[in-house]
């Protein structure tokens, strides 16, 4: 499938571009947040008002992409936690007023599938509509959909995109849990910083897909897979099937887009495939400038695809520079060690 | 294009903790609605609930994973379910584990069942608990996968209460394309304080068991359970018995409201609609359609309304969630394994509290349970919030 326009909210100034002229921007909270946009265009003020973040970053990245090409005919979203804060609002309301009155708002946003809903309400997209909430490979989840959905022919153009929101007491659990750095460090080092854990991101990445190419088609989604639980040689013999599935071997790629998250606990994957079969590659990195998030990876497609439609990425983001011309890109992106998704993509 | 054939399937709801039991009290019409005696909250004194008699304790045992840590409800009922369909289709470990098996999924409250446990460790109360990683929707998909060392494509759905039919759709598809050999398909959802107090907050609850396309329903029962099925293309079925085959899919967005279905239900009309060109059928040839049924007034007006715009003569209808309660995400691959047990043994199970039909329509749902019928095709349907509507065709092969 073939990528036609996008958009993109981040850590980072990408809502209109300005990365790629004015570069990137370094964080040092603990917690990344997104730089949203003035929705105000786009959207009511009295609902706005009431949206989720990741309703409202799902509405801000997908509707100008909606206003501007009237024959999409699904959407398809990958959301590990959805409207997450609605949801913890929801549940203190149950526990604090002990199943007193409540009013639904919260709890009818709360489901992850209510930014897809919205979507399709706002747009009026009566066609297919899914949501996959698979943790850390929810937007493969969703790519794969896509691609399956297209190869049954019936429809032709869709929306697809990952969205995740920060909310407190999920960061306050995944701390728990010992997913972040107990130090502060700053994004221009989190990916050097040699200690455990890494960092909380937040975003929203929209693409419209189409299933064929056309003349002004950005870069193509080849294919996608993804494994759970790996040691370290099965990710090996997983890409090379991949790639072989996709008639390719590894000397074919001509860049790596790795998930380096600093977490010296579970970065070595990304060294042993290059060690082992991605010697000539360029790498590119991404979450030095958005941290980490379950749908991440939904960043990462949105930069390849950049690098494709003839955008210099920012220096940060490129951390082996080989001499080849990109054409073929591997995108490998894990969470925690457990999920690993690979996305396969080419210049169109 | 291969076929998706459905091979084994497991089923854990308030009727049964197992396939023959659930069988045995649809035949009886006995109802799995009562007073819930394991959650905890001070609803169970108002509503009726379709609660799983058995504490997480207790069916931990049955599992044989007593003692483990963080497996919250939903981790149970999934568990389970998952048990079984994988006996049932005869999967050795190694077919479990194959990269070329899927594993989908799908809830809705996933570990948010842990309510209070999830208030306190949000809130950062107290030491923390076992369930830190159980909390996400996805988590019972990922322990399962761990612990039956799953290699092959994973996902779980939450688009509400059509959540685990798209679990089935989207493993049909995996198997016709050839991209995978087997998939475990279906959905699991616990009963919750979490979704008992949204529900309530909605007024959508029965003070009574849910009465399906009756005049004076009121409200829906929230009740819990997972299903699977092992869907395998013909030529792994080829030795075994199989209960019938994904023959068609249909998923659309009503584009209407976020929590109610439009009066002319088009997201219906046409879910069911792309169900019937995709199993090449005509509406004529479905022989029995398991409804969504939830028993709320917007659900059951708009449901009867589309099946009536796709139907000219309208096959015996009923809504077994008179019996096990709405299971939210798990509904779907619930009523997929009644669908086809309906199949298998040529009978059809009556609608249980039906009194009096809808006055715009004068359509009842099935009465009485029937033996030697020729069900050759069924129409399931699952719709859910954010306009999400999924049907399914099961055919006979």
């Amino acid at each position: 499938m073939f990528i036609k326009k996008m958009y993109c909210i981040s850590p980072q100034n990408t809502y209109n571009n300005e990365i790629f002229e004015e570069g990137t921007e370094i964080h040092t909270e603990s917690q990344f947040w997104a730089k949203e946009p003035r929705y105000k265009s786009m959207v009511p003020l009295n609902l706005l008002r009431r949206m989720s973040k990741s309703v409202r970053m799902g509405v801000g990245t997908a509707m100008p992409l909606i206003n501007e090409f009237d024959d999409i005919e699904g959407v398809i979203i990958g959301s590990a936690n959805g409207s997450i804060k609605k949801s913890i609002s929801f549940l203190n309301q149950i526990v604090e007023y002990n199943e007193g009155t409540l009013t639904p708002t919260d709890f009818v946003q709360s489901t992850s599938n209510s930014i897809a809903g919205t979507l399709a309400l706002m747009g009026k997209i009566t066609g297919y509509n899914n949501t996959h909430v698979n943790n850390g490979i929810a937007f493969e989840s969703a790519l794969l959909d896509a691609l399956l959905l297209f190869d049954e022919g019936q429809v032709k153009r869709l929306i697809i995109g990952g969205v995740e929101e920060i909310s407190q007491a999920n960061y306050n659990i995944d701390v728990l849990r010992g997913m972040f750095k107990k130090e502060t460090v700053s994004s221009d080092n989190l990916l050097s910083s040699g200690t455990e854990g890494t960092v909380s991101g937040e975003g929203a990445a929209m693409f419209v897909v189409d299933a064929c190419k056309s003349n002004d088609s950005i870069a193509e989604i080849v294919d996608v897979d993804q494994i759970c639980f790996p040691d370290k040689n099965e990710i090996v013999d997983k890409i090379r099937s991949f790639l072989d599935r996709n008639n390719l071997v590894p000397d074919d790629i001509d860049a790596l887009f790795l998930g380096y998250n600093g977490d010296a606990r579970t970065d070595f994957y990304y060294d042993y495939i290059q060690k082992q079969i991605f010697q000539q590659q360029s790498v590119f990195v991404y979450k030095n400038l958005v941290a980490d998030f379950y749908t991440v990876s939904s960043f990462a497609v949105w930069l390849a695809a950049n690098l494709f439609s003839g955008k210099s990425l920012p220096e940060e983001t490129m951390i082996k520079k080989s001499g080849k011309k990109i054409n073929k890109i591997l995108i490998y992106n894990h969470y925690e060690g457990t999920q690993h998704g690979f996305i396969l993509m080419s210049a169109p | 294009m291969k076929r998706a054939f459905i091979t084994g399937m497991g089923v854990i709801s308030s009727i049964g903790s197992n396939v023959d039991e659930n069988r045995k009290n649809l035949i009886n019409g006995k109802s799995g609605i009562a007073k819930a005696s394991f959650m905890k909250s001070r609803y169970v004194d108002v509503f009726p609930f379709g609660e799983v008699s058995f504490s997480t304790e207790e069916l931990m045992k049955i599992a044989g994973i007593e003692g483990e840590k963080g497996i919250t409800r939903t981790d149970i009922l999934a568990t389970l379910a998952f048990q079984e369909a994988c006996k049932s289709a005869n999967l050795s470990k190694d077919d479990i584990s194959a990269a070329d098996t899927a594993f989908l999924s799908a809830s809705t409250v996933g570990g948010m069942s842990m309510t209070d446990e999830l208030y306190r460790d949000g809130n950062k109360m107290g030491s923390p608990s076992d369930y830190l990683s159980s909390y996400i929707c996805g988590a019972h998909t990922l322990k399962l996968v761990k612990r039956y060392k799953m290699k092959g494509i994973s996902t779980t759905f939450n688009t509400a209460c059509s959540s685990s039919a798209n679990s089935i759709m989207l493993g049909a598809k995996l198997i016709k394309s050839g991209r995978v050999k087997r998939a475990i398909v279906g959905g699991a959802e616990g009963l919750a304080k979490f979704t008992v107090n949204g529900f309530n907050a909605l007024r959508i609850l029965s003070p009574f068991p849910c009465t399906p396309f009756d005049k004076d329903r009121s409200g829906l029962t929230l009740g819990e359970g997972a299903a699977y099925l092992i869907l395998e293309p013909e030529e792994l079925a080829a030795n075994k018995f199989i209960f019938g085959e994904v023959k068609g899919y249909g998923n659309t967005n009503d584009a209407f409201h976020p929590s109610s279905i439009s009066d002319d239900a088009s997201g219906i009309v046409a879910s069911i609609s792309q169900a019937l060109v995709s199993a090449g059928l005509n509406s004529e040839q479905i022989d029995f359609i398991n409804a969504h049924g939830t028993g709320t007034e917007n659900n059951d007006y708009s449901e009867l309304f589309g099946i009536s715009e796709t139907f000219q003569k309208i096959p015996p209808f009923q809504s077994t969630k008179s019996y096990t309660g709405h299971t939210l995400a798990a509904s779907g691959s619930i009523e997929a394994v009644f669908s086809l047990l309906s199949m298998k043994y040529g009978e059809l199970y009556k609608s249980l509290n039906f009194t009096n039909p809808i006055k715009e329509f004068n359509l009842s749902p099935i009465s009485e349970y029937s033996t030697d019928c020729n069900v050759k095709n069924v129409l399931s349907n699952s719709f859910g919030f954010g306009g999400n509507c999924s049907s399914l065709i099961f055919s006979k092969v």
